[in-house]
């Protein structure tokens, strides 16, 4: 505003004078159709929030443009409609109100009493929460620092050898080759190894045979899949939008698929960051405008206003910080972190950087398409509307009859309401009238029924007519959900204190966590001609910095636990004090540090941890090391976990020989019991039978409706993408069993599964050990072998069985 | 999700919740011990000697009506057609508000305790001397979604875990050859909000209601294909837990993989039990008609209430039923036509609700069984669409009977017009801090860790009403 305000001065009008002028017309002319009273097309002219954010046409001024302000537009008559109504204003108001948008638009300050000043300086007092150094000193908060290892060698296992005689702990030896080869496919796939991938593992003799492998999946496309089930969790994705509603989002699939494609491509973390947060702001291109679409995952309410908006954002916040800060910030809405040093101003700032955010659709399709789409839209609009007047003036006698009759039939005083003449209705009859007239509901079908023949052949006429229309109308085209905003200028918006709309302390600017500040907020300036503030680019550069203290810690140990079941900090979403406090904190930092330096390479982390010691060792007990360390905290040996319930079901379709590999594209709907999901007129799961090979595709691609769940998902713990999930749950429980027992798909593939054995071998000890090769990747003991082959041969069906037993061994299900 | 990872085994040394200062090997040594740790939903401690063991919960989804079941309204027919005025600006969920309604319905007084009651329901009305009724709840939306999600799992918002996972985790469960938490819903379609609604939220998958059909097998997968029923399921059963065994013996001490070995018999006794346990042809004749099995009407909802009390009365700790489903007057959500909307939902659920009253009673499960009738809000006073009611947030009756509850009074009062709670005003809160203390739960203690804070299902707030506690 300095620079309006150098210009205001050399026209010799104060600012305060020019608000004033400006107010004084608007309220002469303007406020009584959008002020108190009423708000004509939503708009409340009154105050400059209002006036800014807008009404039905969009936002009334646009700070220091008026000729993008449709107030100043509408006034002067440039566009239609013409303001105010039925006059034009003359050029002396006209002139005040240009010069005003121009200044800013800022409206009159209000004249506040002694006592309402100090209430107010005491409410901002309230806002103000500093921060200790001895805050700043805790470790998550600290600079990475770079250690070196303390030994040559591979550095993770150089720092977690030091920790291991420190402790007393021997680690576990080195696992064989067929467990290594099932746990990498495992990690980084989330596939089983065929037999042939098997082969060439345990057939390479090289030095380099590990190494090899581990290039090898990491160049697989199906990295990318696994990779994005992870991140999928931490952002909350889901196809639907849930609330009442659930509506489907036929166009989230690309963003699911812009996660795949940054892992295969080994995007830089930091320019991932960058393109989910700012994409718009980075190159615009659609790939960072799909990315950008992150900031449009959350469940979305059907019911907008002030607080569901708040709600929104509120869940843009808190899934931001989480995912790529591991710091929780939702309890800063209402008052100041309990337990971490973040200022309840620090999540209003957050807050501020995404308030200007709007939903947006970018097309996907070329900008004739879109044009055509439009034109043919309205041309269809145009035809139908005569045809829809002819067809009401038609219906409309009957209309009136039934109306009255059913008018008659309602209580007495209702009625007596619609008789009483409008001028002399009391109040309640004024609102019973206006109800009978709004509410009343005539089928179309009742209306038929009393036509002469002849107006029933004209009105089927019309109606055709309007159908044949409808058929013509165009697909929609394919587009992806991003975001925009309405200009350079921010929408203002404010601390609220206890976290209450009403309740509305200083306005807030745009910031990051002050505690782990670095060098503040970078500031880039929004280029000429943006459209945008420039504040997500903004604090994405804070986020993206290789000094954020958090961003590069929270990844790396994201990588670790996706690998060594634990993240060096075992809660992944919570670097605060609540959180863990690191098991290996130089372990972290170095990593952390390696991380930036190699260009933010996801897989060169991957590398680094795969290629140590560590990550090949067995997963059995060791006795002595459990009375030192009976959780593994130290990472003695490689711990089973129960895979993700997307790989178990991804598993057993690859061991069977059912599972369509393709990549990426809109997402299926596999048969789910209707007793378990009821459809009604909002939700409803339309899957295909499970016979549908269509369906057979990798669960990533299972679409994910926030209230109507996946059974076999929802019974595994998958998380239920409202919040973000850093680790899931992995409970045990008997309806998991049942499922996998009784479920008439799991039986299928298993039947599958039988087929394909018996083309490939007949003998049934053959059979057995090609099974054991799918499913387990190994071969069965001898005691394996001769219990299994008795048991296929017990019965007829014994094979299939066999088969499904496979899919509940809990060596199918865990680690290796 | 979860910040910290829980595996059950820290679970288990959590009694009730609050973060138990035990040493991991203590707990170790427990399970080692040979201690019945393996079950999340093995009985639990409650902190308090709670009379009830178990909880139905009636859940009459859209919104029942107040001024035309339990809270009359003279002053509706005395002001028939006038506007509802002197209360500030009517807020509507939807649609254009009208002026005050009568209710269609006559009230009569019942009972010893002289309870009002209108016409809509004859058998309940007979059963109000056990019947706890509060006429002052609120909740905090108008809007279906967000109020189921707030009487269900105590925030307007998805994403927390339901009372009845609350409960079970709290408590565990009494049977473990069944669900300590079962949904029924209604046959037209589920309520809005869908499947949180009886979600575990943050919580392991174990506390996740199990929903039960009412006709055909209860569970989905329950039963095996026939060709695989009995002796082949046995000896399948068998060989995968000789080769779990062997797997096991690399981890001897992975209480996990000895659990999963466990939840296959579980489910296996499952399949006999709970299909044993909602076989009502094992009940009589004369219970049978008393939950109106014999008449189209109420024979459903007359199952589920059956079913329920057998769930029950098998040590099953919380079963929802949902009356009414789908939308609008599928549902007790009745925008237009009240009349025809309520007497549908209140004449199937009138009788078998009286007869699940009688018949607990007299299996001697009355006095441990909480019995809790709701729905998410209440309506308006004024009229909608011309003969029916809107969404109302301000005011609503629930009623308990059973489980400690004291019998007979009425808790608090709404306005002359049913708009607003007026006396003794009560939030969801509070409902549930109440449903919580009668199952001897201290709802400030029964926390849960999520994004570093320990949740609790009322929030930050909530006191137990006593004034309806025995």
């Amino acid at each position: 505003m300095r620079l309006f305000a150098i210009f205001l001065a050399a026209a010799a009008i104060h600012a305060e004078d020019l608000a004033t002028l400006a107010h004084g017309v608007l309220s002469k002319n303007c406020f009584g159709c959008h002020g108190a009273a009423l708000k004509m097309s939503k708009l409340d002219l009154r105050t400059r929030e209002a006036a800014l954010a807008g009404g039905e046409r969009g936002p009334s001024i646009t700070p220091a443009n008026p000729a993008r302000s449709s107030l100043y537009l509408f006034a002067t008559h440039q566009q239609n409609p013409a303001m105010p109504p039925g006059k034009k204003l003359d050029d002396g108001d006209l002139d005040i109100l240009r010069k005003w948008i121009e200044a800013g638009a800022e409206y009159p300050a209000q004249q506040l009493t002694q006592k309402e000043q100090e209430a107010k300086a005491a409410m901002a007092a309230m806002e103000e929460r500093p921060i200790t150094a001895g805050e700043r000193n805790f470790w998550a908060f600290r600079a990475v620092a770079r250690v070196e290892p303390p030994t040559a060698g591979n550095p993770v296992d150089a720092f977690l050898r030091a920790t291991w005689s420190q402790s007393g702990l021997t680690p576990s030896p080195r696992a064989d080759k067929r467990t290594l080869v099932r746990r990498a496919y495992l990690d980084l796939l989330g596939l089983p190894p065929t037999a042939e991938q098997i082969r060439v593992f345990l057939e390479d003799s090289s030095f380099k045979a590990w190494e090899n492998l581990v290039e090898t999946l990491l160049a697989s496309p199906h990295y990318g899949e696994r990779q994005a089930r992870h991140w999928l969790d931490l952002v909350r994705f889901a196809d639907s939008g849930g609330f009442e509603y659930d509506n489907d989002r036929p166009s989230a699939w690309r963003y699911r698929d812009y996660v795949v494609k940054a892992f295969n491509s080994d995007k830089p973390y930091d320019r991932f960051i960058r393109e989910q947060i700012a994409g718009d702001e980075l190159d615009g291109s659609p790939e960072s405008l799909i990315a950008t679409g992150f900031l449009r995952l959350g469940p979305e309410n059907n019911i907008k206003n002030e607080m569901t908006r708040l709600d929104e954002l509120d869940d843009i916040v808190q899934t931001t910080s989480l995912a790529f800060l591991g710091m929780t910030t939702g309890c800063a809405r209402c008052h100041n972190h309990k337990f971490d040093p973040i200022p309840q101003k620090d999540y209003y700032r957050l807050q501020a950087v995404f308030f200007s955010t709007k939903s947006d659709s970018l097309p996907l399709v070329d900008a004739e398409i879109v044009r055509r789409y439009n034109d043919e839209t309205r041309r269809i609009d145009a035809q139908q509307e005569p045809r829809k007047k002819t067809k009401a003036a038609i219906e409309k006698p009957h209309r009136d009859t039934i109306f009255e009759e059913n008018v008659a039939k309602l209580a007495p005083y209702m009625g007596e309401a619609w008789r009483t003449p409008a001028e002399k209705r009391t109040e309640g009859q004024k609102l019973n009238a206006r109800q009978i007239e709004r509410t009343m509901k005539i089928e179309e079908a009742e209306i038929v029924a009393r036509m002469s023949a002849a107006e029933k052949a004209s009105h089927a006429a019309e109606v055709a007519a309007i159908r044949k229309l409808d058929r013509q109308r165009p697909k929609p085209y394919e587009s992806a959900m991003t975001v925009a905003e309405q200009g350079r200028d921010p929408i203002p918006s404010y601390f609220l204190h206890r976290g209450g709309a009403g309740n509305k302390g200083s306005r807030m600017d745009a910031g990051i966590l002050t505690v782990a500040a670095v060098d503040g907020l970078p500031t880039i300036e929004p280029p000429p001609g943006a459209t945008t503030t420039y504040r997500r680019r903004n604090f994405a550069e804070w986020l993206a910095s290789p000094k954020n203290p958090l961003t590069a810690r929270v990844m790396v140990n994201r990588i670790w636990q996706r690998h060594f079941g634990e993240g060096i900090v075992a809660t992944p979403n919570n670097f605060g004090r609540k959180g863990e406090a690191p098991t290996h904190p130089e372990l972290l930092d170095w990593l952390a540090a390696e991380f930036v330096r190699s260009g933010w390479s996801v897989k060169a982390m991957h590398r680094v941890m795969m290629k140590s010691e560590a990550y090949r060792m067995q997963a059995g007990d060791i006795e002595a090391n459990r009375k030192i360390d009976p959780t593994n905290r130290m990472v003695w040996r490689m711990p089973r976990q129960r895979l993700d319930i997307e790989t178990i079901r991804d598993n057993m379709m690859a061991a069977a020989g059912t599972l369509d590999l393709a990549v990426g594209g809109p997402a299926v709907l596999p048969y789910i019991d209707p007793a378990l999901f009821q459809s009604s007129s909002k939700r409803t799961w339309n899957g295909r039978p499970d016979t549908d090979r269509s369906t057979w595709r990798r669960s990533l691609y299972v679409f994910s409706k926030r209230t109507i769940r996946y059974p076999m998902f929802e019974a595994f713990d998958q998380p239920d993408m409202i919040a973000s999930c850093g680790r899931r749950n992995s409970s045990v429980t008997a309806p998991q069993a049942l499922l996998f027992m009784n479920n008439a798909m799991v039986r299928m593939h298993a039947s599958h599964f039988a087929d394909r054995l018996r083309k490939e071998g007949a003998d049934p000890a053959r059979q057995v050990e090609m099974a054991f090769q799918a499913a387990l990747a190994r071969q069965p003991s001898q005691a394996e072998l001769e219990r299994s082959t008795a048991f296929v041969e017990r019965t007829p069906k014994g094979l299939l069985d066999f088969c499904q037993a496979l899919f509940n061994l809990n060596e199918f299900v865990y680690t290796p | 999700m979860m910040q910290r990872y829980f595996s059950r085994r820290d679970l288990l040394g959590r009694p009730g919740g609050g973060v138990a200062g035990l040493a991991f090997a203590d707990m170790l040594q427990r399970e080692r011990a040979g201690a019945a740790l393996l079950d999340p939903l093995a009985p639990k401690k409650s902190h308090h000697s709670g009379k009830a063991k178990a909880l139905i919960s009636v859940f009459c989804y859209g919104g029942v009506s107040q001024m035309d079941t339990f809270d009359p309204k003279p002053m509706l027919d005395r002001h028939a057609g006038e506007a509802l005025t002197g209360k500030g600006t009517v807020t509507v969920s939807q649609g254009t508000p009208g002026g005050l309604m009568p209710s269609p319905w006559k009230f009569a007084k019942h009972g010893q305790c002289g309870m009002d009651v209108s016409d809509l329901f004859p058998h309940v009305a007979k059963r109000v001397d056990d019947i706890a009724f509060i006429r002052s709840m609120t909740t905090l939306s108008n809007d279906h979604g967000p109020a189921l999600y707030q009487m269900n799992t105590g925030f307007v918002g998805a994403g927390h875990p339901s009372m009845g996972s609350w409960i079970t985790y709290g408590l565990g469960s009494e049977n473990e050859n069944l669900p300590g938490f079962v949904v029924f819903t209604d046959p037209r379609g589920g309520p809005i909000g869908g499947a949180p609604n009886w979600g575990n939220g943050y919580m392991p998958a174990a506390f996740q209601g199990t929903p039960f059909r009412a006709a055909g097998d209860p569970i989905v997968d329950l039963t095996p294909p026939k060709e695989v029923q009995g002796e082949r399921q046995r000896k399948w059963l068998d060989y995968l837990g000789a080769m779990n065994e062997d797997h096991r013996k690399r981890n001897p001490f992975d209480t996990e993989l000895s659990a999963r070995v466990a939840a296959y018999e579980l489910a296996y006794r499952m399949q006999t039990h709970a299909t044993e346990a909602v076989d009502l042809n094992r009940e009589s004749e004369e219970t049978r008609k008393l939950y109106g099995l014999d008449e189209e009407r109420t024979r459903y909802f007359g199952r589920q209430a059956l079913m329920a009390a057998r769930l029950v009365e098998r040590g099953v700790r919380f079963v929802q039923i949902f009356s009414g489903g789908g939308n609008f007057q599928e549902s007790w959500d009745a925008h237009w036509d009240i009349k025809w909307n309520h007497e549908t939902h209140c004449g199937e659920t009138d009788k078998p609700l009286a007869a699940l009253i009688a018949d607990l009673k007299r299996r001697g499960l009355l006095d441990s069984t909480l019995i809790l009738w709701h729905g998410e809000f209440g309506r308006m006073p004024i009229s909608q669409r011309m003969d029916g009611r809107d969404h109302n947030p301000d005011a609503f009756t629930v009623w308990m009977a059973g489980g400690g509850v004291k019998a007979g009074p009425v808790f608090g009062s709404t306005d002359e017009f049913g708009y607003r709670a007026q006396e003794n005003k009560r939030a969801v809160n509070d409902l549930h801090a109440t449903v919580l203390h009668l199952l001897g739960l201290d709802h400030e203690r029964l926390t849960y860790p999520h994004l570093g804070r320990e949740m609790r299902l009322t929030d930050v707030s909530g006191n137990v009403i006593k004034e309806i506690v025995a």
